[in-house]
């Protein structure tokens, strides 16, 4: 009898969870409405973050890990769903997702309806976790939250306890409703919408690599060199680097054959936390796109790098990048958009990115920055790891990260040619910068 | 430790050759050395396939039991004329129709459109046993079945060889607008045994005809073409 009315309870107290659970969806942000509409057979919008720790990774304690660290980030932890209008994300209790070992070709699509619906993969190699999330749920820093937590746990178990702090979140706490926020919506207040830039941009040329194909290579070296060269040229680290991108890609135009030069322009995503307070764990970073235009005359790499600082100087700032998000809300906003099924929204998006979006920029480069860890946490670290992911088009994006002393710089195409990678590392090189290189390639 | 003598990169350990330039490593000192495995994975992953099995079943049966029914009951209650043959036609028609976005979306798009065509032109086909002649079908209904398969199968055939563009693509369906027009206005007149001559396609002839002096100066000046995409930009 007495378990009979314990049973009663429980069910009553898990249709009440599962009621709520219907309750909870989470509209997606602005940012976020597009990578679905991109999503093909053969693309998704799928970033992965990795960690090298010292030792090799235990995969059923990390399932363990992962399991107790995703309740504790509800927008991770689901699955997208159509309306009528927009897309929304609701909560996933399949079961999984499932902690897998590391693949040859990382950021493969990510089907909705697969993995259980989840938006996240966890794999294992070695000493390596990474973590695959589709772009519709967060950023590079949401993402680096969930991981860090994720190792922070893993390491909890392996009995060496972190204490939270930084991007390590307590899983014990709930979320922050602010973690949840569309941040966007709160800044895109600026009284005009600058505009965009929609010109035509060169485009990587090079053998185009069959499908399930990402070609990596990693780029290892010191930041205190960097940082040295860097201010050698009066630029950042992050100016620095750019520049070099930029030399690489123009150097690439000039030894191909063309009719006539385009301008060379990189789309380098800006981090707004930075610049508007926000605890936000879904995206929240806005593009910019330094370039140089070959037709205007020949540059050399130090007038590049005062382009590229200047250019920096100029656009990232609080105003320019409030009116930047202003002119992505605005679409968002307007009441005659709203109302457009979703699935004519799908097509003009789609056209739209294809046809100026995609050709507005060469490649992508996107540095984290230098990643802040809990004290407890750094002996068990080697470095961070960040690939962009499969490209849209064929073309190379690149991604920079730094922990302690170690600058990694990963570029991931899916052009069979190294070309691009291959002057920017040799500037690096010729700029006196110690670089190890590791790549995916197949060996001859 | 090995470094490449192109790029002046340090090479990590396992790699045989410069990933940047494919200059072979060769260490004199590590000649009988085995290379230590690569960091990187090398089991490729596969995309797992989402099955539309639910939705291709029930389309599948929805459309056989419209079918099977509609004819058990021509057969067996209405039986003056054979409408089942209209309804079955129909049915067929839906599911090739359906067929590359349910069952099998591999199936080339020329491939696809042919068999769009071809499943109208069946349908047609049984449409004629319930009218008093076959004559229409021959003389109209396959003639304009095929015209308009021949005219849906120019994009795939062009996208092959030409980057399509919305101005393109513009150009190509007012095109074949008018000459679809002019073929479909001849063919009606020879059917219904009026003397050859066009007329209302006329009108569409000549209003293609100005749009597509349009686009073909928009498409040739590179300024105008960056102002049309500018100004319709969404």
């Amino acid at each position: 009898m007495k378990k009979t009315r314990q049973q009663n309870t429980a069910n009553q107290t898990g249709k009440q969870n599962a009621k709520n659970r219907r309750d909870v969806w989470y509209k997606l942000d602005l940012s976020a409405i597009v990578y679905p509409t991109l999503q093909r057979r053969d693309f998704s919008s799928v970033y992965r973050l990795s960690v090298v720790l010292k030792e090799p990774v235990d995969p059923v304690l990390l399932q363990q890990a992962l399991d107790m660290t995703l309740p504790r980030f509800p927008t991770y932890k689901v699955a997208i769903r159509k309306g009528l209008f927009w897309r929304y994300l609701e909560p996933n209790s399949r079961p999984g997702p499932y902690v897998g070992k590391d693949i040859k070709n990382p950021c493969m699509p990510m089907p909705f309806k697969g993995n259980n619906r989840y938006l996240i993969r966890v794999y294992y190699y070695g000493r390596r976790i990474s973590l695959e999330a589709h772009h519709c749920l967060g950023d590079g820093t949401g993402g680096m939250c969930l991981l860090q937590t994720l190792t922070a746990v893993y390491l909890g178990l392996l009995g060496h306890p972190v204490r939270p702090e930084g991007f390590v979140l307590d899983i014990a706490s709930s979320p922050d409703p602010e973690e949840l926020e569309d941040a966007y919506m709160r800044y895109a207040n600026a009284q005009v919408c600058p505009p965009r830039p929609a010109d035509k941009t060169y485009r990587v040329r090079g053998t185009k690599e069959p499908f399930y194909t990402l070609n990596i290579i990693d780029g290892v070296m010191s930041v205190r060199e960097v940082m040295a060269v860097a201010k050698g040229y009066g630029a950042t680290v992050t100016e620095y680097l750019n520049a070099a991108l930029l030399y690489a890609l123009l150097q690439k135009q000039k030894q191909e054959f063309h009719i006539r030069l385009r301008p060379v322009r990189i789309a380098m995503p800006v981090n707004l936390r930075r610049f508007f307070p926000s605890k936000t764990l879904r995206n929240f970073i806005t593009m910019v796109y330094p370039f140089i235009d070959p037709r205007l005359g020949d540059y050399t790499f130090e007038e590049i790098v005062e382009q590229t600082h200047n250019y920096m100087r100029y656009y990232i700032n609080v105003k320019f990048l409030r009116g930047d998000i202003t002119t992505n809300a605005s679409t968002q906003r307007n009441p005659l958009i709203r109302i457009v099924p979703l699935f004519i929204k799908d097509f003009v998006v789609r056209t739209f990115y294809t046809r100026v979006q995609d050709k507005n920029s060469s490649a992508g480069l996107t540095n984290m920055g230098a990643l802040h860890v809990p004290e407890d946490m750094k002996p068990h670290i080697e470095r961070f790891d960040i690939y962009m992911g499969q490209p849209f088009s064929s073309r190379t994006n690149c991604a920079v990260i730094s922990f302690e002393d170690t600058l990694t710089i990963n570029f991931a195409s899916s052009i069979a040619e190294a070309d691009v990678e291959r002057y920017f590392f040799r500037k690096l090189v010729q700029d006196g910068i110690h670089v190890k290189i590791e790549s995916n390639r197949e060996r001859n | 430790m090995s470094y490449c003598v192109n790029c002046g990169v340090e090479l990590e350990a396992s790699l045989r050759e410069c990933p940047l330039c494919h200059t072979p490593v060769m260490n004199p000192r590590d000649l009988g050395r085995e290379l230590p495995p690569s960091p990187y994975p090398t089991d490729k992953g596969q995309v797992e396939v989402v099955k539309r099995k639910d939705l291709g079943i029930l389309v599948t049966v929805v459309l056989t039991a419209t079918a099977v029914t509609c004819l058990l009951l021509n057969l067996l209650v209405f039986h003056r004329a054979l409408w089942s043959l209209a309804v079955i036609g129909c049915c067929l028609c839906l599911f090739v129709f359906a067929f590359p976005a349910i069952f099998y979306s591999k199936m080339p798009v020329w491939l696809t459109l042919l068999a769009d065509g071809a499943s109208v032109a069946v349908c047609l086909f049984l449409l004629t046993f319930v009218t008093a002649s076959d004559a229409w079908l021959l003389q109209l209904g396959l003639p304009i079945v095929a015209f308009l398969t021949v005219c849906a199968e120019v994009f795939p055939l062009l996208s092959k060889f030409f980057p399509l563009t919305m101005l393109s693509c513009a150009l190509c369906v007012f095109i074949e607008i008018p000459a679809f027009c002019v073929a479909l206005e001849l063919r009606i007149r020879q059917f219904t045994q009026q003397p050859a001559r066009i007329v209302w396609s006329a009108v569409v002839l000549t209003v293609c005809v100005i749009i597509d002096i349009a686009l073909i100066t928009i498409l040739a000046k590179k300024r105008l073409r960056n102002e049309v995409r500018r100004r319709l930009h969404f």
